[in-house]
């Protein structure tokens, strides 16, 4: 039986709804529509790193084979930025002069009627540029910097003094490098003008900003476009703006009269759709002897482009992780002539607690203590920076259950001190968390005649299994089973939705959702307030409770109605009703809107003389809030488990000295995790529902990746005696 | 790419015909570089001759030897059993490259002939590439090159052969059986490859319009211990950072009585490591042997400031083949 | 300025004629021989299955059955499959119908946004064809042509386990012995 009482904490872990679509092949990601007369762009990219364009010749590009236009800032009129966002300025509108901000920047488009014909027309466009010295050290003083630029800079307390007088300190400096997101599907844009609106179907996490942005370059009414992509081929925040790219196929589309299709060429998937910047970390923490920690300083200095913004708060990490009265945080931008940084799983919090987390191991063995014993002693149990309590907490019993399950009584404290089958084996563990992220959101739900419900919201699939937990919640809330409710995702003419990004879909779209449901509900009391046929004549929305497809009183639960006996009687074919949410402010909640938390717990195996590092073993425990649904839950944690993997061992975007040329961009030389690189991993579930969201979710999308790379640092250490303070930790640095 | 036209060809003859009859032709075969670099704008033929459906798909074994067709590929290879009784580091090397999809592409001959990774090569955006266009210069050298040879190099190109099998058919004094329209002719695989000098561009002994028809590689003697161990990033699908082949013959009083020695992943070509078979051959097997043997093998390497590691890595992993294959321990 | 749009230039390309014999279909086709064999299913015959991942061989999406065996057809050209068997995903099963295959991947969740799906089912098939699911290990190894970003490898080797009986400590003749060997 179906209730909206609250269901217990990890719910049924049905398989996904789209998965039947996904694993046929028939699941539509946006380069796979085709439309009569499409004709196929491809974009042309800067060989400078900084400078201007001297001239540019399309001659012989125009007169390739099948090409049908040739675009560069001569010749593409003037676009509009796109619209101010949570995240930053749009990303500038696309050819509108002769500057190269870096290399790889786009500087032309070549269309044709087919891929290959505009292909070999973009190799024929010759453009010549007046060179000038790229800015790409993060220390380079013509690099512009943003201080503070996400206003999270943290100060508590008295942090040189705390530090002066402290017991013990450690004070250490971590690198990270640039990453690149690669979703495997390239990101593409399809569009066409039917009359004077424009239809994008397109690789995008946020599709109600899409419309935004699209209008705002050509000047349209935001009605005017329409965002479709009910599928994408992952994103990890490739797909949270609004790239150059996109507005150029509609550009083109508009210019040729055409639908066109462009589809970012892997090696443009590095340049073209953001990338994790690379940045520097010092971190300084006092403690007591007995471990408590007195002091926490932790500043960071990450890349930005020229001209964007990319939101990377990575400090900040360190305002909120851990209980100790004075801290200091700061984060820096350097603007550098780089392809625009962007989030990518975990933004600024994978990168901040990697070098946290790292520093804590440290003090550990500095303070002679076990790791896990330190992150015990000082729990944050209230909101640090307010002392409020936290809508939700289990960060303890993640430590302490993942200790239990992981076994990490058996390790030895001493590095180099545990062997077998001649290979060094180490335990390293990381305490995580994500911080808390929610925007308001809209949705629309739908009960029709034949008893069947309809929601939908702008929200994307990206292989978060929305489809799948939209249709638990707003089933639950209907009183419905899974199977007679569809959830209509990724089109920009539904609801508005925020981003799938920050950890926030399900708790924004479900929260909308279940709003949505309950109005629904209040809409067939309405219907009914007077139906003297009806035996919830009279009652209100809070008097019944929706139930195997009808509602019923709750004073009297055998007293009921189906949604279809309703709709027959008056003649409806169906009932709608809107809903959105809004998230409460810590103030109006009075207490502090929870994140998710976790542990995690790694084993490494390394070859003493080949350097060799295998993850052999990866626990992760975390506290999500309430879990909708077990199966994709935890392929959540397991993917950003592997992400994180990717993150600490293998992971780095190499860019060329001069040019910020990007060396290795194909799958086949930036190493991503493989299969046989992927260990069995386990995660466990812990923690209470959240009192912050009317759902109980906290958000999962993230956190899976947080905590690996320093988890696998510490392990590494554990395991050799080397403390490597950079990522990734390849094999060369162990020899 | 460059607009080309398709043609098959389904006798050698023939094939050779057309790679005659039009100097800017390129065989296809199993189109794991050729393609590849099409793509990348670094190949441009305006004819490409598919010699598939040559009859040179067979394995056999003759006079000690075992005769692969150039066109077997290779997984069919590595599931060849001749192969995996008597030339087990060749299985080993074969399946330790690339992945399953690509094995069942690429072909013994286009493997040996395979280009390098180097991405800068493979980059025409990018000007300086003495291999692509000599004279002008390697990008390699003062840019990204970690994954770039110290053996075999010199100022104007450290581009890291990147075959597995070829270091051990190397190793083992495989013989290369070309066609060409001047007739036929064998070369030691040893013969085969050239290192860049100033040339770079010039990769083997292949002359123009001539074809591999197919690889012979003498059988291990019965008895002989080898292997083939390859050390990378990554676990799987990932070009070698180091790599050894070795075969040796272990007397009863534990001495080398004869040994082979190849090294992948830090060379410009398939590198047979001759001086570490000089110290090996005669000498007992045991751990100072050995780390002598490894030092003579990189003794002329030229290491950069991103590859220096692959100095120590290619000892390291020499020594631990070593170690395998005579059991004796470090 | 503003551009027009200006009418297909009329240079003749170098055409070529063949038949691409797809799950069981004929289907002839004349093209500029550039096309590849990935392009040709997913472009020219709506075969939208067969992923593009990196069109460089370098990720495994896109993988089919040419006679049998699995490959990439982002380089394959399309001429040069002519008479050739190929398979691709749209030959398995239907969505209510699915194939014992795809059935595991949906029950182990062995995907997530399902994009490299198609080939790590493609891939799957063809590890089962080549007696590659001996054990856990050997079914990683030979999987690894398959890259998968949203990290769903550990239930895609669950599924594979599933349909093909692999027992825990099963033999694992092809796998490296803890690649980088062991001292």
């Amino acid at each position: 039986m179906t209730t909206i009482s609250r269901p217990r904490l990890i719910g049924p872990g049905i398989n996904r709804v789209d998965g039947p679509l996904k694993v046929t092949g028939r699941a539509p990601y946006p380069n796979d529509f085709a439309y009569p007369g499409m004709v196929h762009a491809v974009l042309v990219r800067s060989t400078a790193g900084a400078g201007r364009i001297t001239e540019i010749d399309t001659t012989a590009a125009e007169r390739s084979p099948g090409v049908v236009s040739v675009l560069t800032h001569l010749n593409a009129g003037p676009l509009a930025r796109g619209p101010m966002t949570p995240l930053g300025v749009s990303p500038p509108a696309p050819l509108q002069d002769d500057a190269i901000l870096h290399y790889g920047q786009i500087v032309a488009v070549a269309v044709a009627e087919t891929f290959e014909e505009a292909t070999e027309a973009a190799y024929a466009v010759r453009v010549g540029y007046a060179d000038e010295p790229a800015v790409l050290d993060l220390d380079d003083p013509r690099a512009k910097v943003r201080t503070n630029p996400w206003g999270r800079d943290a100060d508590r307390g008295d942090v040189p003094v705390a530090l002066a007088g402290a017991e013990v300190v450690v004070d250490e400096t971590y690198l990270t490098v640039d990453n690149t997101n690669n979703p495997m599907g390239p990101l593409t844009t399809v569009a066409r003008w039917e009359g004077d609106t424009l239809v994008v179907n397109n690789s995008t996490q946020w599709a109600s900003l899409e419309g935004a942005a699209l209008a705002a370059a050509f000047g349209i009414p935001e009605e005017s476009v329409h965002v479709v992509a009910p599928y994408v081929g992952g994103g990890f925040g490739a797909g949270l703006r609004v790239w150059q790219h996109v507005v150029l196929a509609a550009l083109a589309a508009r210019v040729t009269g055409r639908p066109v299709k462009l589809v970012l060429t892997r090696p443009q998937m590095f340049t073209a759709c953001g990338h994790r910047p690379k940045g520097r970390q010092r971190v300084r923490l006092g403690a007591t002897r007995e471990g408590a920690l007195v002091a926490v300083q932790h500043e960071a200095r990450t890349a930005s482009a020229v001209d964007d913004d990319n939101f990377e708060p990575t400090a900040s990490v360190s305002a909120t992780a851990y209980a100790c009265p004075n801290v200091i945080t700061r984060d820096v931008q350097a603007r550098l002539n780089v392809p625009v940084p962007n989030s990518m799983r975990g933004p600024g919090t994978a990168t901040g607690n990697y070098a946290l987390e790292c520093a804590m191991d440290e003090l550990a063995y500095r303070l002679g203590m076990d790791p896990l014993e330190l992150r015990l002693r000082n729990d944050a149990a209230v909101h640090p920076p307010t002392g409020l309590p936290w809508s939700s907490r289990a960060h303890k019993e993640c430590l302490e259950r993942g200790a239990e399950l992981f076994g990490w009584s058996r390790r030895t404290h001493e590095p180099r001190s545990m062997r077998e089958d001649g290979l060094l084996v180490g335990y390293g563990l990381a305490a995580v968390g994500y911080p808390w992220f929610r925007a308001r959101c809209s949705a629309r739900a739908t009960i029709r005649r034949d008893g069947t419900a309809y929601v939908c919201s702008a929200g994307t699939e990206i292989g978060n299994g929305a489809y799948t937990v939209l249709v638990q919640l707003s089933a639950e809330a209907l009183g419905l089973d899974p199977g007679q409710v569809t959830f209509g995702l990724g089109d920009s003419t539904m609801p508005m939705a925020p981003q799938t990004g920050g950890s926030s879909l399900t708790g924004a779209v479900g929260s909308a959702a279940h709003e949505a449901c309950r109005a629904l509900v209040g809409a067939f009391t309405d219907l009914v307030a007077d139906d003297g046929d009806s035996p919830l004549r009279g009652c209100t929305a809070d008097d019944v409770e929706p139930a195997d497809g009808a509602l019923r009183r709750r004073d009297d639960p055998a007293v009921h109605e189906s949604y279809r006996d309703i709709l027959a009687r008056h003649h409806r074919p169906d009932l709608s009703a809107d809903g959105e949410s809004t998230p409460l402010t810590a103030d109006e909640l009075g207490m502090a809107p929870a994140g998710a938390f976790g542990a995690k717990y790694v084993e490494v195996r390394v070859d003493p003389d080949l350097g060799r590092i295998r993850v052999a073993r990866a626990l992760s425990v975390i506290d999500g809030g309430r879990i909708v649904n077990e199966k994709t839950a935890r392929s959540q944690i397991i993917g950003g488990t592997v992400g994180g993997i990717g993150m600490a061992l293998f992971e780095e975007t190499v860019s060329d000295p001069g040019s910020g040329r990007i060396a290795n961009a194909t799958l086949g030389d930036y190493i991503v995790p493989v299969n046989a690189d992927i260990p069995d991993m386990q995660v466990e579930f812990a923690g209470s529902w959240d009192r912050a969201n009317p759902v109980g979710t906290k958000g999962i999308g993230e956190i899976g990746l947080v905590g690996l790379a320093p988890a696998i640092a510490n392990a590494v250490f554990h395991a050799t005696g080397r403390r490597i303070r950079s990522l990734p930790i390849t094999l060369d640095q162990l020899l | 790419m460059r607009p080309f036209t398709y043609v098959r060809a389904h006798e050698v003859g023939t094939a050779l015909a057309e790679a005659e009859a039009d100097s800017r032709a390129d065989f296809l075969a199993g189109g794991t570089t050729q393609l590849d670099l099409m793509k990348d704008g670094v190949l441009r033929p305006d004819r490409l001759i598919d010699i598939t459906r040559l009859p040179l798909h067979g394995i056999e074994e003759r006079q000690g030897a075992l005769i692969v067709g150039a066109l077997v590929t290779m997984e069919e290879l590595a599931a060849d059993p001749v192969a995996g009784r008597r030339l087990p580091l060749v299985r080993e090397a074969l399946l330790r490259s690339a992945s399953v999809q690509l094995r069942n592409m690429a072909t013994i001959g286009g493997n040996l002939l395979q280009r390098t990774r180097c991405r800068y090569f493979r980059d025409p955006t990018v000007a300086a590439c003495n291999k692509r266009d000599r004279g002008s210069g390697c990008a390699a050298v003062h840019g990204s090159h970690r994954t770039h040879a110290v053996l075999g190099t010199s100022e104007h190109c450290i581009a890291t052969h990147a075959s597995d099998v070829a270091v051990t058919l190397v190793a083992l004094d495989a013989v290369v059986h070309i066609s060409g329209a001047a007739g036929d002719r064998k070369v030691p695989l040893t013969g085969f490859y050239r290192t860049p000098g100033d040339t770079p561009d010039v990769e083997n002994d292949l002359r123009p319009g001539e074809l591999i028809a197919a690889v012979e590689i003498p059988l291990l003697p019965e008895g002989a211990r080898s292997d083939y161990l390859k050390v990378r990033d990554r676990s799987s699908y990932e070009f070698a950072l180091a790599s050894a082949a070795v075969a040796v013959g272990l007397g009863a009083d534990r001495r080398i009585e004869w040994a082979r020695v190849g090294l992948g992943g830090v060379a410009t070509v398939p590198w047979r490591a001759v001086e570490a078979e000089a110290v090996l051959t005669g000498s007992p097997a045991d751990g100072e042997v050995f780390a002598s043997a490894a030092a003579a093998a990189v003794a002329g390497a030229e290491p950069r400031p991103q590859n220096a590691f692959k100095v120590d890595l290619a000892q390291r992993t020499l020594v631990r083949t070593l170690q395998t294959v005579t059991g004796a321990g470090s | 300025m503003t551009l027009q749009a200006k009418p297909h230039a009329e240079e003749s390309l170098p055409q070529t004629e063949f038949t691409l014999r797809v799950n069981g279909r004929d289907h002839p086709l004349r093209t500029d021989a550039r096309l590849t064999l990935l392009d040709a299913l997913h472009d020219r015959l709506g075969l939208t299955g067969t992923k593009k991942g990196c069109d460089q061989g370098t990720c495994g999406a896109c993988t089919v059955h040419v006679d049998g065996r699995r490959v990439l057809s982002c380089l394959t050209l399309a001429a040069q499959c002519d008479e050739r068997e190929i398979a691709t995903v749209e030959g398995l099963g239907t969505e209510d119908e699915l194939h014992p295959v795809q059935r595991a991947f949906l029950e182990h969740d062995a995907f997530q946004c399902g994009y490299c799906t198609p080939g790590q089912i493609m891939s799957a098939l063809g590890l089962m064809a080549e007696g590659r699911a001996g054990s856990p290990d050997e079914i990683r190894e030979y999987m690894s042509g398959n890259i998968c970003r949203c990290g769903a490898y550990q239930n895609i080797v669950a599924a594979i386990r599933d349909v093909a009986g692999t027992e825990d400590g099963g033999r694992a003749d092809d796998v490296p012995q803890a690649e980088g060997g062991r001292p």
